[in-house]
This record gives C-alpha cells, structure tokens and sequence, in this order.
C-alpha cells in the first residue's frame, strides 16, 4: 500500500533556516540517511524537496484558457516543504516512517517534532469514475 | 526543470464532488486522462497521483522514544491535497499553462471546474529522486 508523507511549513517564508552550518549538515545527513535506508528496505517510491514558497504560484484558467498566476499568499497558509512517497506493507509501517522523518534534528541537534501529514495513495482512479 | 502542481480543497469540497452526476464525473476525468496522454506524448509527462479521502489523513508526531503518535482529526477548513501532477518541462510559463489546463477541467453541468492549482518548483540543490 502506497502513503505520501507530508511535510508541511507553517509560513510563507522562504530561504534556508538561519541555523548554524553544522545544525544543517546533521538535518540533511539524517534526511539522506533515512531515504537511503527506505530505498534498501524497497519501500521508497520518490522523496522530493520544493524550492521555497517565494516562488509558488497559483495559476487558474482565464476565459480564454491562459493561465493566470498569482503569487501572493498570505502569511498563514500552511506550504508543502517536501514529500516522501512510500509503498509498505501497513499503515504501521508508514506511521514509524513518518515519526522518523518528525524527530529528524534540527537547532542543536534536538528532534524537530514536525508534524508529518500521512495518507493513502489511490492507486487508480476509482473503476466507476473511468 | 521538474515541477509540481498540486490541487487541493476542503473536505466539503471533496463532500461536493461525490455529489456530481456520473454523467459530469465521466466528463471531469476523461478531461484530466487527456491532459495525462497530451504530457506523456509531449515528453513532459512525469507521475501523478490522487489522494485518498482526507478522512483516512494522519498527522504523525515522533515521541521521545521515536514511537509514532498519529492524530486523524481536522478542523473541517483545513485544505488537503487531493492530487498531484508531476512535469518537467522547459519553463515556468509551461507549467503554468498545464496547471491553467487541469483548471478548466470540467464540473457539475460541463462547467470548467475552475480550481486554483499550486505550481511548485522541484528544489534543485537536494533533489532526493532514487
């Protein structure tokens, strides 16, 4: 059963976070880690990192179908910051991923505690829908 | 350069749509399925993906002892990703186009369904891809 783990940022702030260098280093080393591990158990499907929130945009369709964009968002949306695709064999399995990916360090060294959003890929559209 | 749009909505939107005829359904994903043929034949074509019901999202929180600790209730405002397309295409205006594209996807009626899609930009520096 396939799951995409999200990773959310509160803010529509944008570039690295001013932590210092080696707090950085450990984030992206415990990251690379981790995705390592998932691709040699065979449970990674895909792992992507978003460029930041500065440069999303909102496009919608004019009268005449040309997209039109909008990049103003305000401070409290919630921004997707990256996401993991898995297969496993349980939603157990998918959780302990995703309590991984929450304690990864951050400042410090501490466990960051983010919050990961978890939910079931369909693997198809419904068969009725087709 | 990789892109991801993403289209998202409120589980009364998603209340919504099991409302839709079959008739409209039919339409709304046999629009999306072209859209999916035109970027595959484009070369452009990299994944997506649909999302299952937001009532079977977890929020997963590592504790101390690196056991998960899920959490599946949400305010009813909480916009959840429905679905995603992947594209690698040779500008941010062509994935903006695409995105306009998904947008006039046909609702209720034959109406473009006129959703706001999120376009992002693949982080480049840590792309994670196995």
């Amino acid at each position: 059963m396939k799951y995409i783990l999200m990773m959310n940022t509160m803010k529509a702030g944008h570039g690295v976070p001013a932590w210092p260098k080696k707090d950085l280093q450990a984030h992206i080393a415990f990251m690379m880690g981790l995705n390592k591990e998932l691709h040699q158990r065979g449970e990674l499907v895909s792992a992507e990192g978003l460029s930041f929130p500065d440069q999303a945009k909102l496009v919608r369709a004019g009268k005449d179908g040309r997209p039109i964009t909008d990049g103003v968002f305000p401070e409290s949306k919630e921004f997707l910051a990256g996401f993991w695709i898995v297969d496993v064999d349980s939603p157990e399995r998918a959780y302990a991923i995703a309590a991984q990916i929450s304690a990864a360090p951050g400042p410090g060294g501490a466990p960051l505690n983010m919050p990961i959003e978890l939910r079931p890929v369909m693997s198809a559209p419904p068969q009725e829908m087709l | 350069m990789k892109y991801i749009l993403l289209m998202s909505g409120t589980r009364a939107g998603v209340a919504g749509y099991h409302a839709w005829s079959k008739h409209d359904i039919d339409a709304h994903m046999a629009v999306l399925h072209r859209i999916n043929q035109d970027l595959t034949a484009s070369g452009e074509f990299v994944a997506t993906q649909g999302l299952a019901d937001p009532g079977e999202a977890k929020v997963v929180r590592g504790e101390k002892n690196g056991m998960p600790v899920t959490d599946g209730i949400f305010p009813e405002s909480k916009e959840f990703l429905l679905g995603y397309w992947i594209v690698d295409v040779a500008n941010a205006e062509r994935a903006y186009a695409i995105a306009a594209q998904i947008c006039t996807a046909p609702g209720p009626g034959g109406k473009p369904t006129n959703m706001p899609i999120e376009v992002r930009q693949f982080a480049t520096h840590a792309s994670k891809s196995q």
